[in-house]
């Protein structure tokens, strides 16, 4: 134990000795993470030929920066824009955007940095210290617990729905059936593809998600000679709202724990991701929300839950690809990929033939957000001012890089115009009152859920009961059940005192 | 003003269309490709009838009338919304001939021109051109993404290789 103690001490501060790799690496993370279609995995590949030409600690470090730099990048075209720069950071916008149309979009910065930071380092010290522990989810995820987990995100749909049941629920289960797009997984049949070969593998999220948010948002601005709300008051740039977006982050640092714990334990299950992470997070924080009805209107705790979560996940996704060898995600494949270039063996062995390297990623996760967040927090005050760029210039600007952006993934035109078909779904729904999150929420977790109901199915001869058949299965069953009545027992038992309390 | 309920009937119509033209591409398919998408789309089928219902009883009540007015208004003209439409199906189009700079260049261009109803085109030109460029700069000269490219990357890229 003190062994290990004094490694971690000493892999701590060489990591510290990396800060010229770390610093320049936090910005370049930021630019690809907030841009669609330009992911920290993408970046990782194009750069692969620098990467392998670097020492393996140098390579580690430079890749999981980037890595937790991205995921920080993506939300801040999120809070600002209403155009989330990952699926993962989809969830977002629902209180991000809200604030920055306040005038807060300063405050919004600063919450998602520091439940950013602080989510993502706390993950990874109990990543660090629990990761035997942990491992083991994976191995007791199946296919039915994994349908409960995505039924989790999915019933975020209902949350949004709120406001008008039958319209969020169309908006949902028409993202559902987007999602299903593609052939199906046993027969490749092909389904729903309109005779496009583009669309045999599915509905390709960055289009999707570009077309959705960012170019139906940017139909939608023009109306505005600003983003902020013209009796916003104008604010030059000042430390005032930055510290007080920080306060009010700290102020809930319980939130920040759990919810950011919720991300890493979904992130160790390997394939599902920040996506899932961020919507179950949100939808469990106004779960138990004393407050529920102020979520999507720009509270701070429907900010502060997506953000923590999705950094969660990224400490969870390195524990199967330390102990187990399995890549967790896109991200951590390609790092498998470039740390086996290298010589690196992934899996239980790690820990005993090079403890500097499994430590190390770990540490250079830690160094990286803690270097984070001195380096990002004071630029807030200037990242904010977007929102007063005016719309004629804004807009062209946001619908050219976001549509080309869509084209990047997989490198087909096809995918462009995909993004603006999507561009006018997302308009349609946005002015005629459908939530465009909830058709996001469909296209990404639809194909997962019937992956894994097939899987379930498939194996108990098509016996639907298999869904109640594992003793973990049942027990996130129950809590789901939970999770969706709890809100209509608080909203009753909240409707029942203020009929009780006589009016003044 | 009444309610716009035929805007708001795009939506589940599309949904509706979708959703049945989706089931004739399964219906002689092996239950592995059918299950999931006939339980999904059955509860689509549904929601969109309750909304058509309730639709038809707004209208019957007189509360809605069957106008596109939250869709499309004299908005989209004076805003220029429906120039920046065309301008973007241009870029959309345009950018696998021209590439990535010239094609951004143009779009950039007209659309901050017509937004802007055709004032300051001198400082719209320079600022379309310097993000275009920056553009190019970034993405495809220092990252070499694989942008779509034409006659001004393979042009700077011979200038560039030739020093």
């Amino acid at each position: 134990m003190g062994e290990t103690a004094s490694l971690l001490v000493e892999v701590f501060f060489h990591t510290i000795g990396f800060w010229w790799v770390i610093i320049p690496t936090i910005f370049l993370g930021l630019i690809v993470g907030g841009i669609p279609g330009f992911s920290a995995a993408n970046t990782i590949i194009i750069l692969m030929p620098l990467t392998l030409a670097m020492d393996v600690e140098t390579g580690i470090v430079f890749m999981v920066t980037l890595y937790c730099a991205a995921r920080m990048g993506a939300g801040i075209p999120a809070i600002l824009v209403n155009i989330p720069g990952t699926a993962g950071a989809a969830a977002t916008p629902l209180d991000g955007y809200p604030m920055a149309k306040a005038g807060k979009g300063q405050q919004a910065l600063s919450i998602s940095f520091v439940a950013s930071c602080i989510g993502g380092l706390l993950t990874t010290l109990i990543a660090l210290a629990t990761m035997p522990l942990l491992a083991r989810v994976g191995f007791y995820m199946h296919s039915v617990e994994m349908i409960v987990v995505m039924l989790f995100g999915i019933s975020l749909i209902a949350s949004i729905a709120a406001q008008d049941m039958v319209k969020g629920l169309i908006a949902g289960f028409l993202g559902l059936m987007i999602g299903s797009i593609g052939t199906d997984v046993v027969y490749a049949t092909p389904r729903g593809t309109m005779g496009f070969l583009e669309l045999y593998d599915g509905v390709p999220l960055i289009p999707a998600l570009v077309g959705l948010f960012a170019v139906s948002e940017a139909f939608l601005i023009i109306e505005k000679r600003v983003i902020i709300s013209e009796d916003a008051e104008p604010k030059s740039p000042n430390w005032h709202d930055t510290f007080e977006g920080v306060q009010i982050a700290l102020s809930r640092w319980w939130h920040i724990v759990w919810t950011s714990l919720i991300g890493l334990v979904i992130g160790v299950i390997p394939g599902a991701g920040a996506s899932i992470a961020s919507f179950v997070a949100y939808q469990q924080s106004r779960t138990y929300s004393k407050t529920p009805e102020k979520y999507g209107t720009g509270h701070p705790e429907g900010l502060i839950a997506p953000e923590s979560a999705n950094n969660g996940v990224t400490s969870g996704t390195l524990v199967p690809l330390l102990v187990l060898g399995i890549p967790g995600g896109a991200t951590a494949a390609i790092m498998l990929v470039v740390m086996q270039f290298h010589g690196v063996g992934f899996g239980p062995s790690l820990f005993q033939r090079q403890p500097e390297v499994g430590y190390g990623m770990f540490m250079a996760m830690a160094v990286a957000y803690l270097f984070m967040f001195f380096t990002i927090l004071p630029l807030s005050r200037y990242m904010s001012h977007v929102t007063t760029v005016p719309t004629i210039y804004l807009a062209p600007l946001i619908i050219s890089f976001t549509l080309v952006g869509g084209f990047v993934p997989r490198e087909y035109m096809f995918d462009m115009y995909l993004a603006l078909a999507f561009g006018v779904l997302g308009y349609i729904a946005r002015r005629t009152g459908y939530h465009v999150a909830a058709i996001l929420i469909g296209v990404i977790l639809g194909p997962l859920l019937e992956r894994y109901f097939l899987l379930a199915l498939k194996k108990s001869g098509g016996d639907i009961t298999v869904l109640f058949s594992s003793t973990l299965g049942n027990i996130l069953w129950i809590a789901l059940a939970i999770s969706l009545l709890l809100p209509v027992w608080f909203e009753r038992r909240r409707k029942r005192q203020a009929t009780e309390v006589p009016a003044e | 003003m009444k309610r716009q309920l035929g805007g708001e009937l795009v939506i589940p119509i599309l949904a509706i269309v979708f959703t049945l033209y989706y089931f004739s591409t399964i219906w002689n398919s092996p239950w592995t490709a059918q299950v999931s998408a006939f339980m999904v789309g059955g509860i689509l089928l549904l929601v969109c009838g309750i909304f058509i219902l309730r639709c038809i009883v707004w209208l019957g009540r007189g509360e809605g009338s069957l106008g596109v007015g939250n869709l499309f208004s004299m908005d989209d003209i004076r805003t220029g919304r429906i120039g920046l439409l065309a301008t973007t199906v241009g870029f959309c189009f345009l950018i696998e001939p021209l590439g990535f700079t010239l094609a951004t260049f143009l779009f950039l261009f007209a659309s901050m021109v017509i937004l802007a109803k055709g004032r300051r085109v001198p400082f719209i030109l320079v600022l379309s051109a310097l993000i275009a460029f920056a553009g190019w700069a970034v993405f495809i000269w220092a990252f070499d993404t694989r942008f779509p490219k034409g006659w001004f990357e393979v042009t700077m890229k011979a200038l560039l290789s030739n020093g």
